[in-house]
């Protein structure tokens, strides 16, 4: 262990300390500093500081990457400081890897993303990680619904097991922050647009964040690394010492958001079906529309209101504002303020922030306010200290979404019309009768929008406290102890509440969700710098860590209210315990890295770490795993001074890594039920456990390069991976006559490979004007590579019957299966029915969609002059399909102009086949080309029995390829000379305008539908590529200003 | 000082690490019990055993997953209910069919699964008696697992734990030899000599307890497996033992039924209710068989042909508007009205169809149901769950049913005896019947009974008359007043008609039922719009599917599962 490395403090005589750093006052990290016409040599830390023994007199050479070398006579002084000049070749640059270690970037053999925090912040994008989207190679971030608050899943080099949390660890000021999305509903039939944890992290407070995609990066973080691992610093829990005293930061802006995306509707034709006016019909496929024309009241209007129809008839006429007007303009303000300050020994950082969401839906918001504390100080026993809180609550409201055209649940989706609305029905109408019941179109068919938006809702409050100590002192000048503890917990409680009259459940409900969960981790470094020769650099960290997660959950329906409008469970008739569970778990690891050097250009790094696990059986609960990596800067090696390439590295790794199970995964347990005509009573679970789980394991190869050309005006970073998990811990899918539906189980293995790019090029850098331009390429694929014998595929969750995702060997993440309309074998023609001139579907099922993208590719651009400076970011996602009710129901429902051409019938090109052989009909041995007519309404509505393109249909038909291209984000602006406050307190002051979202183009889709594909029903979840009527996304426009006194 | 810190953190270093082992114990789940007492598992068996069978739309079964009954389509299959657009409607139930995967997997898995460990820990405590109602239980769910599929797992089915994760599916021939050696150990096993210091009390929900009952029941399943073997097997002998010994269900309230109760919360409700507070109600009462029971189906010896109107039909048959009024949807846009009767023809393929009928099609009442006893006041937007109790049982065996099996039995020259006093008593004893499930499920409404009023001894007349005029016809009358009396258990039913081929059922591809694929529903049957209604364009391109297509769920991931069959022509054992 570690405890018999107690070390001796060895005094030395005649020390020279110093500091490091540019001309413009920054530090310089690791810069090589060496004694004139010895071979003694130091390097200095990643602060700038160093300190060497030398002889009085000595000449210091003081040489780093990107500056040029400098020679100093120290004569008598113990202490000097040391300015370099710029070379305008590559800067030496410092990133924090596993464990807040931080290290030279020439020292990595893996590939890490620093993000900037100003990229983060300010851009009219209250959302963290969607503010990341097409900045980092690698890195996949998908958005849910449209409304605020909502899911943004984020995922690194693939999904690496079957149903664990896929996303990566996310680590804030040491302690892992839950991400986890609360699901109080199924989103399938249901459930609001549910958040993640992360969604509480003020972005204005952060320091740093850098992103650990691979294995080899992340091996120290252990059993939960496997997926990446993003390490956040917030500016509170990492305190400096500033220079200048006192520095206050504000920060405010305002956006406007509209929705982004309403299809082109026809407003020619009103509901009914075959041209024939129908008042009663969902579809727009009725009577054009003409002077005079009037139809009967609906129904439930003329029975709720029959003063209004005097007449019993209102107009038939289009209401083309009938969609657009049920959205507003929504609104997001942000305004934030920062404290940094101290002096030589103290220092304190205090972040406050309120962020206000106004989404273009009605009734949905999101609020987060924050308050970050931090402080450090030095105490005179030489020991660092340094302390943080923070508190965060939000608050997101927003509507019910889902199916609501699910068979045999009950659903009420506040979507379930509103984009799709017959032409002819007039919105402006009151959506309640007298006693406050929901009132549409089609009795019993959905609820109105209006009535939704107002009654129908889900409110989550969230809080979150995150505490942290750290402390370190150094024991020698060569060995530095850090301790570090904190605890993360948040709290989330949530009101869902359907109201009488809805469509789901007339009698209405209240869902009642309490979850808490608390983290707690503390660690223990040694870090180790011993000096070996002057080639030779050794950097060693041994450490041990402590990690416990506790959750609680309670959560409550109400069934029926007694009183409209009151909406406590109280107020119900019934009540039911929808859950009340408890999990905690605890994770022990020792671990070590050394990283040897060899004249700071040759780096070999090798990692190990042992887990003891509370999940596992006590047999299985110890497991080690190592990972070994190396680097090459081959310019220094080789000694190349060339004006065409003046950085080149190679990078190369190898990692292994542990993973264990959920908690409670290894006894079988009985389950307690609600009491059956008055008997209480229990069952055997559906899932068999195995008391003999192992550990699961991911390895992943990965090699890449760093290179720079022409002074810094072209760079390139590159990475390949290769990552295989296997002995996956999951439930495998029994055949149900062995009475469980499950046997939690190690087994099959999934492959993740691929590039990610990152390519720089500076066209332009004078005094007064610079041009960048950057693009990250990121393309992954994964597949999954086996199950086990006898069981060729497994459901992962979500979808319908005839479309769910599956897990499936060879074939890719969470495909969809479905069922595809039969094709002629030999010419690949559709099979049309004799009968109705239709698709015949058939009766097997396939794969009909692949939600995972082939690419991404993002291309951000900057244009600085003097004090203006205009960013673009536009990307663009390549492939990866998407089932869309939406677009389904546009068409469907004959709403957009995709659909207005109806004067002629069409002919589905195809050949005739029979229905109960699929297989073309022949005549003469040859087949029969289709030319049965059908009209446009069974085109895109099939009668019955038949099959065609929109509603009614093979799900094949339903699915499209999600490619999309946009221009992300735009933004201009202005930093504001100093010279302009010269009376005023003011260091400096940026504005700037952005918008967000400004343009898409989604090529796959039917032209009108307008349909943008950056939609997804499941959150962040492991299922992707579904889309049930989801709220779309929004464009925004703001103003930010940010000033620093 | 700093010396101390030094040496300080060191040792929290090795006593974080020292203490791991206990730390680590942690992973027991205090949240649910890792056992579980019989009398609680038993409950959870007899209702599950209840709703897989039924004919209720989706519910959420006790692992808490969106569920359906086996009986929902094959109430389709033997034209009770007609449903529109869905996979019965035109003989296409597949292998990924919702109701038949849902009902597979609360058979095997909250019924069977539950019931082994029932017979291990009763077995090993010495607690007998619930240990022989397993067994008949275990025998009698198999049983109606095999007459849908035919071959299934058996003998290593719900052997998971025992390390089999692949049953095999048994030959169902193989397999009958067993469910009675079964029964007649469940029948022991009630009456042995054991310590049974537990004893089933109310936990047995559907016999209280009662080992007489219990016996009765399970002789009168092996009665009624006898019969359904007879085509392939002479049964006379064993039939005649059950007979002689005669400790068979013998009154109404012997029945083997699984009482529903008509609690909302928790819900332990007749499924087939669900139907009243259902966002979409998907099941139409079958036109074919509301013509039967009207007296206007001339394909029906003893009802039909002779104008005689069955007086349970506001029993059976809940309309949701009255006689004269508009349907409140679409008006004078309903496919199929007589009166109030509203509904859709199965093979359907007419333009009105697809039309919602939410608030006018004619649901399911009292009697198969627990709906509400229909009064002619209609009920248009106003039904909800509070319109009905949902306490009606769902029957699995009834005596009525018993009485039927010994008519049939008699008329098929098993056994000796007097078909026509059987099936007299039989047809009275249905009559009885809805007024037992009447008693239990009426609520506030007070509906009049049925036996001994005028209507019933009229019709019961006519149908004896019509069964002594025509000698060729009187199995047909015995299965035809039998698939009347079993509306609710469409499982039996399916079988039933497969073994006799009767009652006769609705052929979209008779030129007489249909003349070119034509069907024409009443003349001024809709109030509203006087006149002939538009003839009803039917089709249904596959023959009789004499079994159920195995769920894909189980064939999926079962290496030793067969091939899918091919339903119109895989047999069970009993049809060779």
């Amino acid at each position: 262990m570690l405890c018999s490395h107690v070390l001796i403090l060895m005094a030395q005589n005649r020390v020279i300390t110093g500091k490091i750093a540019a001309a413009d006052g920054k530090a310089v990290s690791f810069a090589t500093v060496t004694i004139k016409g010895t071979s003694t040599a130091v390097s200095a830390d990643e602060n700038g500081f160093f300190s060497i023994q030398a002889p009085p007199n000595a000449v210091l050479v003081v040489s780093a990457a990107g500056f040029q070398s400098t020679e100093l006579n120290i004569g008598t002084q113990q202490s000097i400081n040391v300015s370099l000049t710029n070379s305008g070749t590559l800067a030496e640059v410092v990133v924090t890897t596993a464990l807040g270690i931080r290290r030279s970037d020439k020292a990595l053999g893996y590939s890490i993303t620093k993000v900037d925090p100003n990229a983060l912040v300010q851009k009219s994008e209250p959302d963290l990680l969607k503010s990341l989207q097409g900045q980092v190679a690698g890195v996949d971030i998908r958005t849910s619904q449209g409304t605020p608050g909502a899911a943004t899943r984020i995922q690194i080099r693939g999904n690496s097991s079957f149903f664990s949390d896929n996303q990566p660890l996310i680590i804030v000021d040491g302690v892992p922050f839950s991400n986890d999305q609360v699901t109080t509903s199924s989103q399938t039939s249901g459930g609001g647009a549910y958040g993640s944890g992360i969604a509480d992290l003020d972005p204005n407070d952060i320091a740093s964040m850098n992103v650990l995609k691979g294995s080899s990066a992340a091996a120290l973080y252990g059993s939960r690394a496997s997926n990446g691992v993003i390490i956040v610093t917030t500016k509170s829990g990492s305190v400096s010492r500033s220079r200048k005293g006192m520095e206050v930061n504000l920060k405010s802006s305002v956006s406007f958001e509209t929705i982004a995306n309403l299809p082109k509707y026809q407003n020619d034709f009103g509901t009914g079906s075959q041209g024939v006016l129908g008042g009663g019909s969902n579809g727009s496929w009725g009577k054009h529309f003409a002077a005079g024309d009037s139809q009967a009241v609906w129904a439930d209007y003329l029975r709720a209101y029959p003063e209004l129809f005097p007449t019993g008839k209102v107009a038939y006429q289009a209401h083309p504002d009938n969609i657009s007007s049920q959205f507003r303009t929504g609104v997001v303000y942000e305004n934030s303020i920062g404290f940094n300050g101290g002096d030589e020994k103290s220092s304190f950082s205090l972040t406050a922030s309120e962020l206000n969401h106004k989404g273009y839906v009605p009734n949905s918001n999101f609020n987060r306010s924050n308050l970050s504390l931090g402080g450090s100080t030095k105490l005179g026993i030489g020991v660092n200290v340094r302390a943080n809180f923070s508190y965060s609550r939000s608050d997101q409201s927003g509507g019910i979404f889902g199916e609501n055209q699910t068979s045999g649940v009950i659903a009420s989706s506040e979507f379930a019309r509103s984009l799709f609305l017959g032409r002819s029905w007039d919105m402006t109408l009151p959506y309640e009768d007298k006693l406050g019941n929901s009132i549409a179109f089609i009795s019993g068919g959905f609820d109105n929008a209006f009535w939704s938006y107002k009654y129908n809702t889900s409110k989550t409050f969230e809080e979150r406290e995150i505490a942290g100590l750290h402390f370190d002192f150094n024991l020698a000048k060569w060995a530095k102890i850090d301790y570090n503890v904190g605890t993360n917990i948040n709290t989330l409680d949530r009101t869902e509440i359907q109201e009488v009259s809805t469509r789901g459940s007339s009698p209405g409900f209240i869902r009642l969700d309490h979850y808490r969960k608390q983290e707690i981790e503390s660690t223990l470094l040694l870090s180790l710098t011993p000096k070996i020769t002057n080639d030779i650099t050794v950097r060693a960290t041994f450490g041990t860590s402590y990690n416990q997660r506790t959750s609680n959950r309670l959560a409550n329906e109400g069934d029926a209210f007694i009183v409209r409008g009151t909406h406590n469970i109280t107020n119900t008739a019934t009540q039911l315990i929808l859950a009340s569970a408890y999990s905690r778990r605890r994770l022990v690891g020792v671990f070590g890295d050394v990283t040897l050097g060899y004249k700071n250009w040759a780096f070999v790094t090798a990692t190990g770490r042992n887990d003891w696990s509370s999940t596992l059986p006590i047999e299985n609960r110890s497991y080690f795993y190592p990972s070994v990596s190396g680097s090459l800067v081959f310019t220094d090696a080789l000694k190349i001074h060339s004006n065409i390439i003046d950085f080149g590295k190679i990078r190369g790794g190898w990692a292994k890594v542990g993973r264990d199970a959920a908690p409670y995964q290894l006894e079988d347990v009985f389950g307690i039920l609600t009491n059956f005509v008055g008997q209480s009573r229990g069952t055997l679970p559906n899932q068999a456990n195995n008391p003999s789980i192992k550990p699961e394991f991911t390895r992943e190869y990965e090699a890449g390069t760093q290179l720079s050309f022409l002074k810094r005006k072209i760079e390139v970073d590159f990475t390949w991976y290769d990552k295989l998990s296997t002995n996956l811990i999951a439930p495998i899918s029994t055949p149900l006559s062995t009475g469980y539906a499950s046997l939690f189980s190690n087994f099959g293995s999934i492959s993740n490979k691929g590039i990610e790019a990152e390519l720089t090029i500076r066209p332009i850098k004078t005094a007064n004007l610079s041009w960048e331009v950057k693009g990250i390429f990121t393309k992954n694929k994964n597949i999954v590579e086996s199950l086990t014998v006898g069981v060729p595929r497994i459901f992962l969750g979500g979808g319908f019957n005839t479309y769910a995702p599956y897990l499936e060997a060879g074939k890719p993440y969470g495909f969809i299966r479905g069922i595809k309309a039969l094709r002629d074998s030999s010419t690949g023609q559709f099979l049309i029915n004799p009968a109705d001139g239709t698709l015949i579907k058939s009766t097997a099922f396939e794969q009909i969609g692949d939600p995972n993208p082939d690419y991404k590719l993002g291309i951000s651009t900057t244009i600085n002059y003097k004090g203006f400076f205009l960013y673009g970011l536009f990307d663009m996602t390549k492939g990866g399909d998407i089932y869309s009710v939406t677009v389904q129901s546009l068409l469907g429902r004959g709403v957009t102009l995709d659909t207005r051409d109806r004067e002629t019938g069409w002919v589905i090109p195809g050949v005739y086949g029979d229905p109960n052989t699929g297989k073309a009909i022949l005549s003469g041995g040859k087949t029969i080309p289709n030319q049965t007519r059908i009209t446009t309404n069974d085109l895109y509505f099939a009668p019955t029995g038949g099959s065609t393109f929109g509603i009614n249909t093979a799900s094949e038909m339903s699915v499209y390829d999600a490619t999309v291209y946009r221009l992300r984000e735009l933004a201009i602006g202005y930093n504001i000379p100093k010279s302009a406050f010269k009376k005023l307190p003011i260091g400096s002051a940026t504005i700037t305008v952005t918008g967000r979202n400004l343009w898409f183009l989604a090529p796959g889709f039917p032209k009108y539908t307008n349909f943008d594909p950056e939609v997804n029903t499941y959150g962040a979840t492991n299922v992707q590529g579904f889309e049930f009527s989801a709220a779309p996304t929004s464009k925004r426009i703001g103003v930010n200003l940010n000033v620093t006194f | 000082m700093k010396i101390k810190l030094k040496y300080i953190i060191p040792v929290m270093f090795v006593l974080i690490t020292s203490s791991c082992k206990k730390n680590l114990d942690i992973n027991h789940d205090p949240d649910n019990p890792t056992s579980l007492p019989i009398s609680k598992i038993l409950p959870t068996v007899e209702r599950d055993l209840g709703l897989a069978l039924s004919m209720g739309t989706s519910w959420t079964n006790d692992y808490g997953n969106p569920s359906g009954g086996l009986g929902m389509e094959l109430e389709t299959y033997v034209h009770r209910t007609t449903q529109r657009g869905t996979p019965p409607d035109q003989y296409t139930v597949s292998g990924t069919d919702f109701y038949m995967q849902a009902g597979w997997t609360d058979m095997y898995g909250l019924v069977l699964n539950n019931v082994e460990r029932i017979i291990a820990d009763g077995t090993a405590a010495g607690n007998m008696q619930y240990v022989g109602i397993a067994k008949i239980i275990k025998a009698y769910a198999f049983s109606q697992l095999a007459d849908i599929f035919g071959d299934i797992p058996f003998s290593e089915a719900n052997k998971l734990k025992g390390g089999n994760t692949a049953p095999k599916f048994d030959d169902d021939a193989t397999i009958y030899p067993k469910l009675f050696a079964l029964l007649d150990e469940g029948i022991a096993n009630l009456s042995a000599a054991a310590t049974n210091a537990l004893k089933p009390g109310n936990d047995d929900v559907i016999y209280k307890g009662s080992i007489a009952n219990w016996t009765k029941a399970a002789n009168t399943i092996k009665l009624k497996l006898y019969t359904q073997e007879r085509l392939v097997k002479n049964v006379s002998a064993e039939v005649n033992a059950l007979i002689t010994a005669n400790n068979l269900i013998g009154s109404t309230a012997q029945g083997f039924m699984m009482p529903f109760g008509s609690s909302v919360s928790p819900d332990d409700r007749n499924p087939g209710e669900r139907e009243y507070f259902a966002s979409q109600r998907t099941i139409d009462i079958s036109p074919w068989f509301y013509e039967t029971m009207k007296g206007i189906n001339q394909f029906m010896p003893g009802t039909g042909n002779l104008n005689n109107p069955d007086p349970r039909i506001p029993y059976y048959f809940f309309n949701q508007i009255k006689v004269g009024q508009v349907a409140p949807n679409d008006a004078n846009q309903t496919e199929y009205r007589d009166g109030s009767f509203v509904s859709i023809y199965f093979g359907t393929t007419g333009p009105d169809a697809g039309r919602s009928q939410q608030n006018s099609l004619t649901t399911l009442g009292m009697y198969p149901s627990g709906g509400r006893y229909d009064d002619g006041q209609g009920r248009g937007t106003g039904l909800n769950q509070n319109s009905a109790t949902g306490a009606a049982p769902y029957r699995f065996i009834t005596y009525a049913d018993r009485l039927y099996l010994e008519a049939e039995l008699i008329k098929a020259g098993v056994i000796a005896g007097d078909a026509r006093a059987k099936l007299l008593a039989a047809i009275n004893e249905s009559f009885k019947q809805v007024d037992f499930v009447v008693n239990l499920a009426k609520g506030s409404q007070t509906p009049p009974v049925l036996v001994g009023s005028a209507a019933v001894t009229t019709y019961i007349n006519n149908v004896m008359a019509a069964y002594d005029a025509d000698p060729t016809k009187q199995l047909q009358i015995i299965m035809t007043q039998k698939w009347i009396s079993s509306f609710g258990n469409g499982i039996d039913a399916y079988t039933d008609y497969r073994r006799t081929r009767f009652p006769i059922i609705f052929d979209p591809n008779d030129p007489v039922m249909a003349p070119n694929h034509f069907v024409q529903p009443p003349i001024n049957g809709d109030p509203v719009n006087p006149g002939a209604q538009k003839p009803v364009p039917v089709q249904t391109s596959l023959p009789y599917p004499l079994s159920i297509p195995w769920p894909t769920v189980e064939l999926d991931v079962n290496s030793n599962a067969p091939a899918q069959k091919n339903p119109s022509t895989y047999k069970p054992f009993w049809l060779q």
